[in-house]
């Protein structure tokens, strides 16, 4: 999932200082289980612009907010309190947000959220980043386990002559992840086969920005 | 000499360093290598150490050669990209660089502009392949140059690694992909060192011991508290505890270097040592006089 962090209060408010009609727009995936922008903290902007003297003009909770053409029906019963607003204040990820700008030209929009990274949620809202969608998998060489995220500097032959007892040299309280593939190589009996290989260096270019892609089979195909 | 012709010649090898400047003052540079010319057998240009930002090692290289000394090339895989190292590799062979000795490189994070994005495009390892592409005629991606390079490269490696065997598969690796020679993390216990070498010994490769010189006890505990992969014993903590005062302890730190390369040469533990005198450039003649290095 997309994990988002509530950017300041004070740099919300700084962005919309000059707008006072304000339409909310949350998201019931990512950033409801982020508690970024599921139903309570729609009902938390509301108060806080409330209290700094906005106006509220209606929110929704969009059910995926980075599927446009659903958002887009699900915003349709909205239009007059979306035309009342001098703003759209998305509570989601910068994805979500920019479903909000395509369907919405003319409206200025802004985002309550930061983007963070790719996350897995390991125990309610404590999350950790295990892969960066470098766009060439290779967790099969590493028993599973990704140097390109895990590792700060994405060595893929590891570990560093930083490590120090088996922790990274960024932080203590960060085990080298190079150490931990190691130990699971080791365990899985795989460490013949990584001696013996060098991985050549990644290939960026399918990491190249913006991505785009169609998953649909092509029509003539079975 | 070239580096690469004292180590054919089964010479018992030192390389020391320079730290380059933060700011256009070369006038320490010229001052070192003065200092070390004839002493040692090459020096290196530090990149960026620490991520501390400073002058290049290659334009800290050429004044070493233009001064008349052996220069090595340390390169780092944290500030360039496959593109920047390969065009640097080829600008440093045009002006008559040779040796090189790659890094990954400390993380951004440990130096002085925390705020930079870190590279690491390609590692240490891959950085090696490159080389040997190089020198091969081709860069990476295939396409043939006009005019190959024939770098010496050499690598780094820490020998009280814990755990060691990842460090040592490492080290194969680099082996495997070019490195003729290592400069390794400081040392101070013999013993552990040669267990290291036990290892080493089964690879063609040189192993130039890595020699901080200790200024007193403190640098000593600050080295275990606070570098990865060094470890001074608490005897040598004590011998420089027990010297009266700075210039003492200074001369037992030298004392304390100085015995451990005559050791490490007069046992053939190794083939060379890479002194490190951080602060304390100028001991470093003394210390190879100590350690009957020089007539
Ligand atoms: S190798 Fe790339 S795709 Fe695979 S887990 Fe790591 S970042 Fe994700
Ligand atoms: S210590 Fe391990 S995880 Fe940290 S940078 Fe080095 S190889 Fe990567």
């Amino acid at each position: 999932m997309i994990i988002t962090k509530k950017r300041d209060t004070k740099a919300v408010l700084e962005n919309i200082r000059n707008y006072r009609r304000i339409f909310l727009v949350g998201c019931g995936e990512c950033a409801a289980l982020c508690a970024t922008g599921g139903r309570p903290q729609l009902e938390q902007m509301k108060e806080l612009l409330h209290a700094h003297g906005k106006e509220v003009t209606g929110m929704h909770l969009a059910k995926t907010g980075c599927q446009v053409l659903g958002t887009k029906r699900e915003l349709s019963p909205h239009k007059e309190a979306i035309a009342a607003a001098d703003c759209i204040l998305a509570l989601s990820c910068g994805a979500g947000a920019q479903t909000v700008v395509e369907l919405n030209e003319d409206k200025p929009v802004c985002s309550a959220n930061d983007s963070m990274y790719l996350g897995n949620m390991t125990r309610h809202q404590v999350f950790d980043e295990r892969c960066s969608m470098c766009g060439e998998c290779i967790l099969d060489k590493t028993a599973g386990i990704c140097p390109v995220t895990a590792c700060p500097k994405g060595i893929l032959i590891g570990p560093c002559g930083g490590v120090a007892d088996g922790k990274c040299e960024v932080s203590p309280d960060l085990p080298c992840v190079w150490i931990r593939i190691y130990e699971r190589m080791k365990k899985l009996d795989q460490l013949d086969e990584f001696s013996a290989s060098v991985p050549s260096p990644k290939d960026w270019s399918r990491g190249a920005r913006p991505h785009n892609g169609n998953a649909k089979e092509p029509k003539n195909s079975r | 000499m070239s580096l690469h012709k004292a180590f054919e010649k089964g010479k018992f090898v030192v390389t020391s360093e320079i730290g380059p400047p933060k700011g256009t003052d070369t006038d320490d540079i010229r001052r070192l290598v003065d200092l070390y010319r004839g002493a040692v057998d090459a020096i290196n240009a530090t990149d960026n150490q620490s991520a501390v930002m400073r002058m290049s090692s290659l334009a800290v290289c050429k004044i070493i050669l233009e001064r008349g000394a052996e220069p090595i090339l340390q390169m780092t895989c944290r500030d360039r990209n496959r593109i920047g190292l390969q065009s640097d590799l080829l600008g440093a062979h045009a002006l008559g660089i040779r040796n090189v000795v790659v890094m990954t490189g400390d993380h951004v994070l440990a130096g002085d502009h925390r705020q930079a994005k870190p590279v690491y495009d390609v590692e240490s390892v891959q950085l090696l392949n490159i080389i040997n592409s190089l020198n091969n005629g081709a860069d990476m991606a295939g396409n043939a140059l006009k005019g190959n390079t024939c770098f010496f490269a050499g690598a780094v490696v820490t020998p009280e690694a814990n755990p060691l065997e990842p460090q040592l598969m490492k080290f194969a690796k680099k082996i495997q992909a070019g490195a003729k020679y290592f400069q390794t993390q400081a040392i101070y216990d013999i013993t552990m060192f040669k267990v290291f070498m036990g290892h080493a010994r089964r690879h063609q490769a040189k192993v130039l011991a890595g020699i901080v010189v200790l200024k007193n006890e403190r640098m000593a505990k600050y080295l275990n508290d606070n570098v990865a992969g060094i470890r001074v014993p608490q005897d040598l903590i004590a011998e420089l505890a027990a010297a009266p005062n700075r210039e003492e302890k200074q001369k037992a730190g030298i004392r304390i270097a100085a015995r451990h390369i005559r050791r490490l040469r007069e046992e053939r533990i190794c083939d060379g040592v890479h002194i490190m005198a951080i602060g304390m450039e100028g001991s470093v003649p003394a210390i190879m006089q100590q350690a009957g290095l020089l007539e």
